[in-house]
């Protein structure tokens, strides 16, 4: 049906590759988020989906057909925009029906799909207001629904909840999650946020420098990120790196010692043993709720400097005597105080390996885990 | 007016400290204060003189000696003068080609509006005209269109063409001086437009091309109603600088050939200046007052409307 493939698509503007060599494909009904850092190419990537851009080379197809130079109105998309981008001289129903009207659509195919569509989003009662006089979340609406009057094949959002407040974003997040059930289109969502990553995709496509560095499940990249980048960038607060050295390795383990925890060798499995020797430098990631909390024995002494308590959980962010940057997950009922010395003691289970390049070496014992959930 | 008055009544607490009559009346005094100087410039450079001039329209009067009462007799003369209704067609002649200059301003702006290598000179070489003096311009234009020397004459020459001397021509004189009003004019109207088209969010456009809106229905049903703000500003300027065409007439012809290219403010400026006739140049100056006021009101209403909806 309606899967979205991109080959090999590359963008220059001028002398600058922006996107350098993307492959890609979205399932008939895939939520796809693309994410990473700003000047990623992500918003870059969408537009060329979308036939704002062109694509400089390499193939673009939706549905089977090949859209790569098919006119931005012509490729059976719809876009909403960050900005909403609704044209303030027309009312509501006008901006949703505007396109349809191009189009030169029946008056009364064009009646009954706004007002399916308003039902949908339950703005049927502004219908006849204009832009401006309405708040942002219902514009939000507006441009979604222009969107949907359109039907098109595949949904293109280019972070659309990043002008409204806090608590609306969490209610638009699952509102729009309910719409892709509802609708069952192929939708590809940008955003710079990786809670909005995590909380709506089917698949995340995690993009750095124009260069896609991995894609998959969220709970894929939360549980084995392929690389350092990919677990610094999922998960909030980040994974904690810490500097540490291979002293051995045995039975597909290696074992680190990390400088700030000399009394406690950690025993990692790795994905091929020949990737490391021993002496080699390397980093662990561990995040924050793979710290086992027992306050005494073996272990990372960490000094608080500051306690952030959410009520159900709080962080601690502390220092290494190495003076290394950790975060650790705390109970919030018996949060550490700042200026206290604790010790965290590390999870060996949950631990990622990462040589000097940023690659993973390690499979974590979650990664397994959740392979064997998925089968 | 009347809430702001009654509050500090309805709050007796707080009225117990601000008792003195400017604290309780400050919201009601001091935009008056500010507003009392422009007020009083206005009514002794602007207001006192609208009055005098139509007060003297209904005399005699060569500009020094006795004011004579006359009446209606100036009105009666004027309309029966052939010059004046030569000046007022030829104004009219002004306004309807003068709104050509909104139509090219707009043209011109959507030309610059885009991100080209040296499109700033571009744009400021279209600036240009505007910075210039009317003088300038009338002048320049005047050296165009010499049949002897001028620029039009020497291009034309080669191919075999006279160029017509379009000033000393009675028909055509109003013409080339309009379109020498046209430079400047269209300029001013280029930078309202390039103002109200920056202003326009380029993801609105961009959402306007996959809803399938392209060329003349994109400019017409989507950029054109974003700009409405810089058409009514150039529409009323444009309009305004026709009725008030003088410079450029007394640079270039002064009204000649035998009043042919006359206009109505140049005729009244005549009039008081080289033939004394204070009374009938302010009967001039009167009607040319009212035409105007019928844009002025208009624009007043217009600005009055919008200020209220967006309160």
């Amino acid at each position: 049906m309606a899967d979205v493939v991109l080959k090999d698509v590359r963008k220059s503007f001028g002398a600058v590759d922006v996107i350098k060599g993307v492959d890609l494909e979205a399932k008939h009904g895939e939520f796809v988020v693309f994410v990473g850092p700003s000047g990623c190419g992500k918003s870059t990537l969408l537009r060329m989906i979308c036939g704002l851009e062109k694509i400089t080379s390499g193939q673009l197809l939706i549905g089977d057909e090949d859209m790569s130079d098919v006119e931005a109105s012509d490729r059976g998309t719809a876009m909403v925009f960050q900005s909403y981008a609704l044209y303030p001289h027309m009312s509501v129903a006008d901006n949703m029906s505007f396109g349809l009207r191009m189009a030169k659509t029946p008056q009364k195919v064009v009646e009954s799909r706004v007002k399916k569509a308003a039902e949908i989003l339950q703005i049927t009662h502004l219908l006849d207001r204009k832009p401006k006089d309405m708040s942002g979340g219902q514009r939000q609406r507006v441009a979604i629904g222009r969107a949907i009057v359109r039907e098109p094949k595949v949904f293109l959002f280019d972070e659309p909840l990043s002008n409204l407040d806090a608590e609306l974003r969490v209610q638009m997040r699952v509102e729009l999650s309910k719409l892709h059930n509802e609708i069952g289109a192929t939708m590809i969502y940008v955003t710079h946020d990786q809670v909005e990553a995590m909380t709506m995709a089917d698949k995340i496509v995690v993009l750095r420098d124009g260069r896609i560095e991995q894609i998959g499940s969220p709970l894929d990249l939360y549980m084995s990120p392929d690389n350092k980048f990919v677990a610094g960038f999922i998960g909030s607060p980040r994974m904690n790196f810490l500097r540490a050295q291979i002293v051995g390795s045995a039975n597909g383990h290696a074992q680190v010692s990390v400088p700030d925890a000399p009394d406690h060798v950690l025993h990692i499995p790795l994905r091929d043993a020949a990737d490391v020797s021993t002496g080699q430098e390397v980093t662990i990631g561990i995040r924050p709720e793979h710290f086992l909390g027992t306050p005494e024995g073996p272990g990372l002494k960490v000094t608080i400097d500051v306690v952030e308590n959410l009520g159900g959980i709080a962080y601690a962010y502390g220092r290494t005597n190495a003076m290394q940057d950790v975060i650790l997950k705390a109970e919030s009922e018996t949060p550490p105080r700042s200026g206290m010395a604790v010790t965290a003691s590390i999870n060996d289970a949950y631990c990622h390996l990462f040589d000097k390049e940023g690659r993973t070496l390690s499979t974590s014992a979650g990664a397994i885990r959740s392979q064997d959930a998925a089968a | 007016m009347a809430e702001t008055q009654t509050m500090p009544a309805a709050r007796p607490v707080s009225t117990r400290r601000n008792t003195t009559f400017f604290s309780r009346n400050k919201l009601v005094i001091m935009p008056l204060v500010f507003i009392a100087p422009a007020l009083a410039m206005f009514s002794l450079f602007v207001i006192w003189p609208i009055l005098q001039s139509i007060s003297l329209s209904f005399t005699e009067w060569q500009g020094i000696g006795p004011k004579k009462w006359v009446g209606l007799s100036n009105y009666r003369y004027l309309f029966s003068d052939p010059v004046f209704w030569t000046s007022l067609v030829n104004n009219i002649y002004w306004l309807v080609l003068f709104l050509l200059a909104p139509v090219f301003g707009l043209l011109v702006a959507l030309f610059l509006n885009q991100t080209v290598f040296g499109i700033r000179l571009v744009k400021s070489l279209f600036f240009f005209p505007f910075v210039v003096s009317q003088i300038v311009v009338g002048l320049v234009f005047a050296w165009f269109y010499d049949p002897a020397f001028g620029l039009l004459a020497t291009i034309l020459e080669p191919f075999g063409i006279e160029f017509p001397p379009i000033l000393a021509d009675e028909d055509w004189a109003t013409f080339g001086i309009i379109v020498a009003g046209l430079w400047p004019q269209t300029a001013y109207c280029m930078i309202l437009y390039l103002t109200g088209l920056n202003s326009v969010n380029p993801e609105m456009i961009e959402a306007a091309r996959l809803d399938g809106a392209k060329g003349w229905r994109l400019l017409v049903k989507i950029v054109l109603p974003q700009l409405r703000a810089a058409t009514f500003i150039a529409l009323v300027v444009t309009v305004i600088g026709a009725l008030r065409s003088f410079d450029l007439v007394a640079v270039m012809t002064e009204g000649g050939p035998y009043n042919s290219s006359n206009v109505l403010a140049y005729y009244m400026y005549d009039n008081a200046i080289f033939r004394y006739r204070m009374g009938y140049a302010s009967a001039i100056a009167t009607v040319l007052f009212m035409i105007m006021n019928v844009y002025i009101i208009w624009f007043l209403l217009r600005l009055w409307k919008n200020e209220k909806g967006a309160r």
